[in-house]
């Protein structure tokens, strides 16, 4: 038997299916009798709804319903991971650009988009909040309706607001740096768009969505229709990309109210232009105050965050605390005060997008580091390692320490660039680490069954968007079970059949279900074990599991084997049960430590066009501190699409919204991201494997870092290839030329 | 999003067939070739023809090139694929090569023509330069006959043509007599892959002289040149040669878009046109 199943590059479970065409994504389903719908938006983001004419789209043969907020319960029922205050459908106001005021509902696809056409909405424009200044002036117009908030922020448009530090008041530093950074909106950009299908179940519902989440949306639609959770049942196929934008219920509450009203199977698929406007990731504006000493080393730090979110919470508040937990990042820093605000504005709902908040923090944090070195001229590799905190050091004052030998993965990046080697002119090289803090609270079930031939079934509520999580569960079974991966079934994505997961997010599957999978065999070991003995008329002590075989005194079997003899005649399998849960710490200012931290270091070289302001990277150089890669090459594809993922940040991404608060460049003509001819001219992932996470043999959680630490890297090789600093992201070649055009001396012209 | 119109299709056989549906349905018939553009337009709703008329399967239009002494004749059913590999354009007008394969992505330049590029009369379309810079001329045929004119008087401005109506193009044409000795594209945009154009320039250095072509800055494509022989010449007064192409620029009148502000695209006109012409020059010295 292979022992070496864990550590093993095997195929990917579903990978063939995937290449060739064959896999059925939510997309592909058809269910008989479907009627489809199309939503009906309007072009501007804040509006006070005077009217809403259908009867030309509801006189069309073939259109079954044109649902309004007044087909709907009263008063409108609202849900949100963190404050219930989405509406099924908006009620008297638009407060985003493309928020649904109606649904039609029609025989086919092309009747509903006709018909949805044919709706008439009397609208009023008003004034909307597409900024932090605008969001944070007093005089601005509320984005939500203060009777349906509390506190003392109800009337204006900060959602939340914190303050937190620790240490003293700063003493002396040598160097206080204040500069102020920002990251834009940008969309998940998923090939997959967003689909939905609900039909009437009886005295139930059925939703299908392809949702990283499925028990968070059963939770959402239970309560929402007044249903047990066991009635309703949400399908959640492999969705076709996530990256955090399919975490949470959007439209499928409307779907599910629609079907039981209509009787009939309802779909919807959202357009690439459609899920812009749904989701997209925290934007964030940060200003530091950092205080140095000589040698580099932080004396302080001042942080004001704010980060715009859009017109309803979603998970927003907790992507801006948990990002800004680690606002001091992997550094020691000995006094720290840090004041964030999450604010609400008319545009779509900012939600979980890969890497919660940390790629915004971290842009701010490294390119404050770089201000920094440059001012005291210690080298940009060097004021990092003075800072870096050591394995086991408590770097946030009663914080989970150090988990990770950190400046191992720091300096093989480095190396990898030739750091310390001269460069030409015009050539520049960056190096910029991320940490984030991983899943906290949660638990994972997961169920085993060994088959009597020996084979494994998997039931597990994870969601594999494209992560892998499929070949890593069949991966830590067969290496329990001592059976080949392609003898292992992993059923997910049907809450009626598969156990509790609380999502798929933050990098904890591998953590949290990889572990669950491990204790259901384990568990199994434990019944093998009293099988054995009682089969063989052994005392239980006389028996052992290891290496997926039973060792008798006398002799090893397989677990076939084993089971045959004792289900002979009768049938049978062994069902093993496992958990690991995250429990909630009410005094950590995240509900619990995390499970471990995600920590990342990007080298890069870059060569600049000091005319046009192009750039081409040469070469990226990703290090990724996972603990134990269980499928090397899937880790390695995880945070190479991470970096690339990060490019687009870096180079080319952000929404742009017009006075009337619509998304400009709403589409693939517009909104840019990198292609194959957009990649570094080399690229690399690198693994440190030191075997020291809580995850199944030591595994820590993978797959966002890579994108942590690309916008510093690069922008720090720019600046060294140029003299130009932007901190403004995305490092467009117009940005990057202006960034010249100040740095260069009026007499030189 | 508009709603995919409903227009009918019609794929006539014969140029004739072609006539009398234009003819017929008068600007609400649509005729087209890739539909590369055209489908883009139906999708945005900017099109809304009652009749599509495909010019694909009309016998009489050429999808080839043709080769004689003086011209180098595009068919109208060309499409840039079969453009840049055929081996007397990459040698006689690389730039053109350049420019064409710059256009969207393989999968668009094995179904869009160059005909198609220049009616969709984009101030940004990739090969309008090009075909200005060599002087190339577009033939029009009508149930009236066949019509010749300059490329550089056919595109009006953006998404109007001289095409006139029960007219389609019948080739482009490429003098092969005007001595070209350098050529060469240059184009900014906001990425490598697949993006449209920020700023576009083509310099062609030949017998008559140097003349500059630039796309995406001005309503429409336009194209000067310097007879006086400055920046042909390797060995000009550097100021002289930058003093021209800065004058040249002055003629740009870009707009402020997704792609680039006024100013930076005012800057690249002159910044791109210096690197086009080098390597027109360039070139012109290789055997």
């Amino acid at each position: 038997m292979n022992s070496e199943i864990v550590g093993a590059s095997v195929r990917r479970v579903g990978g063939q299916e995937r290449v060739t065409g064959r896999y059925r994504f939510v997309g592909d389903l058809r269910l008989e009798g479907m009627l489809h719908v199309k939503l009906v938006g309007l072009d501007c983001a804040h509006a006070r709804v005077d009217a809403v004419q259908a009867d030309a789209a509801r006189s069309l043969p073939g259109v079954h319903a044109v649902v309004t907020e007044n087909d709907l319960p009263r008063p409108m029922p609202r849900f949100g991971p963190v404050h219930h205050d989405r509406p099924i459908l908006t009620t008297g106001y638009t407060t985003y650009h493309g928020e649904p005021v109606a649904a039609v509902v029609a025989e086919t696809e092309e009747l509903a988009a006709h018909a949805a056409q044919l709706v008439r909405v009397d609208y009023t424009e008003l004034p909307s909040v597409t900024t932090v200044a605008a969001a944070l002036d007093p005089t601005s117009p509320l984005v939500q309706d203060p009777d349906r908030r509390s506190g003392a922020l109800a009337f204006t448009n900060v959602l939340s607001e914190s303050r937190f530090g620790w240490g003293d008041e700063p003493g002396a530093a040598e160097l206080v740096v204040d500069e102020a950074y920002v990251f834009p909106m940008v969309t998940h950009f998923a090939i997959e768009p967003h689909t939905f299908l609900a039909a009437p179940d009886h005295d139930g519902v059925q939703v299908w969505s392809a949702v990283q989440h499925p028990f968070a949306l059963q939770q959402v639609l239970a309560e929402l229709l007044g249903l047990p959770l066991a009635k309703v049942r949400v399908h959640a196929p492999d969705p076709g990309g996530a990256f955090g934008g399919k975490q949470h219920a959007k439209f499928e509450p409307l779907l599910a109210l629609i079907a039981q009203r209509l009787s009939r199977p309802v779909r919807l698929e959202l357009s690439l232009e459609e899920t812009f406007q749904a989701v997209r990731r925290t934007m964030f504006e940060i200003r530091l105050r950092s205080g140095f000493f000589r040698d580099g080393r932080f004396a302080f730090q001042d942080a004001e965050c704010n980060a715009l979110l859009g017109a309803y919470a979603d998970i927003g508040p907790r992507v801006v605390s948990k990002s800004t937990y680690l606002m001091c990042g992997p550094y020691r820093v000995p006094s720290a005060r840090i004041h964030v605000r999450a604010l609400l504005s008319h545009t779509p709902p900012a939600t979980a997008f890969r890497g919660f908040g940390t790629p915004q923090v971290v842009w701010a944090l490294e390119s404050q580091l770089d201000e920094a070195a440059r001012r005291l001229g210690i080298d940009r590799l060097e004021i990092r390692l003075r800072n870096l905190a050591g394995p086991g050091e408590e770097f946030m004052r009663g914080g989970k320490p150090a988990d990770g030998d950190w400046g191992i993965s720091l300096r093989r990046a480095a190396e990898e660039v030739r750091w310390s080697e001269p460069l030409p002119s015009g050539r520049g090289r960056g190096v910029a680490v991320g940490i984030k803090a991983s899943a906290t609270t949660g638990a994972s079930y997961a169920i085993v069954r060994l088959h009597v031939d020996g084979s494994a079934t998997v039931l597990s509520g994870t969601s594999d968007m494209g992560q892998g999580a499929r070949t890593v569960l069949a991966q830590i079974a067969g290496q329990e079970l001592g059976v080949d991966v392609l003898r292992v079934r992993v059923v997910m994505g049907d809450t009626a059949l598969v156990p509790f997961d609380l999502q798929t997010s933050a990098s904890r599957s591998t953590v949290f279900m990889g572990s669950a999978v491990r204790a259901a065999c384990q568990d199994i070991h434990r019944q093998l074990v009293e099988m054995a003995a009682a089969t063989f008329q052994l005392s239980a002590d006389q028996v052992s599991v290891t290496g997926g075989l039973v060792q008798l005194p006398s002799r090893k079997l397989s677990f076939a084997e084993l089971l045959a003899e004792a289900f002979a005649g009768v049938g049978g399998e062994v069902i093993g049960i496992g958990s690991r849960r995250g429990e909630h710490v009410g005094t950590h200012p995240l509900g619990g430590p995390p499970a471990f931290y995600e920590f990342s270091a990007t080298a890069c070289e870059v060569a600049v066009d000091d005319e046009t302001g192009e750039l081409t990277i040469l070469k990226h150089i990703s290090v990724a501190d996972v603990g134990r890669a269980i499928n090397p090459a899937q880790v390695e594809s995880q945070d190479e699409g991470a970096a690339i993922m990060g490019l687009g940040h870096t180079l080319m991404e952000h929404l742009l919204f017009d006075k009337r608060g619509a998304v400009r460049n709403l589409g693939a003509l517009d909104y840019r991201i990198p292609t194959t001819k957009d990649l570094p001219l080399a690229l690399q992932s690198l693994l440190t494997e030191n075997g020291d996470g809580p995850g199944p043999y030591g595994a820590k959680g993978a797959g966002e870092g890579g994108l942590f630490a690309v916008a510093p890297a690069v922008a720090s090789a720019v600046a060294e290839a140029t003299g130009a600093v932007v901190r403004d992201l995305p490092l467009t070649p117009e940005r990057i030329w202006r960034a010249l055009q100040d740095t260069k001396d009026p007499s030189d012209a | 999003m508009a709603m995919l119109a409903e227009p009918r299709y019609h794929s006539p056989e014969v140029l004739d067939e072609v006539f009398t549906d234009l003819e017929h349905f008068g600007p609400s018939g649509l005729p087209f070739a890739g539909g590369t553009d055209v489908v883009v337009g139906l999708r945005k709703g900017k099109l809304a023809p009652r009749v599509m008329v495909d010019l694909k399967r009309v016998a009489d239009l050429a999808q080839g090139i043709e080769v004689n002494d003086t011209w180098l004749r595009i068919g109208a059913l060309t499409t840039l694929s079969r453009l840049v590999a055929h081996p007397d354009v990459r040698s006689h007008f690389p730039a053109l090569v350049e420019a064409a394969n710059t256009v969207g992505s393989i999968q668009i330049r094995n179904r869009a023509t160059l005909a198609g590029n220049i009616c969709n009369a984009s101030p940004a379309a990739d090969t309008a330069p090009a075909l200005l810079a060599y002087h190339a001329r577009i033939a029009l045929v009508s149930r009236h006959g066949i019509r010749q004119m300059p490329v550089a008087d056919f595109v009006l401005g953006p998404r109007r043509t001289a095409l006139r109506a029960g007219e389609v193009v019948n080739g482009i044409d490429l003098p092969l007599d005007g001595g070209v000795a350098g050529s060469s594209f240059t184009r900014l945009t906001r990425r490598r892959g697949v993006d449209l154009a920020t700023v576009s320039v083509c310099a062609v250095v030949d017998r008559r002289g140097t003349h500059i072509a630039y796309g995406a800055v001005a309503p429409r494509p336009f194209v000067l040149t310097d007879n006086a022989g400055v920046l042909a010449d390797p060995h000009a007064d550097p100021a002289a040669r930058k003093a021209l192409l800065t004058g040249f620029a002055a003629h740009a009148s870009p707009i402020s878009d997704l792609r680039g502000s006024r100013e930076y695209r005012q800057a690249m006109v002159i910044t791109c046109s210096e690197r086009a012409l080098q390597t027109a020059i360039t070139r012109r010295h290789r055997p």
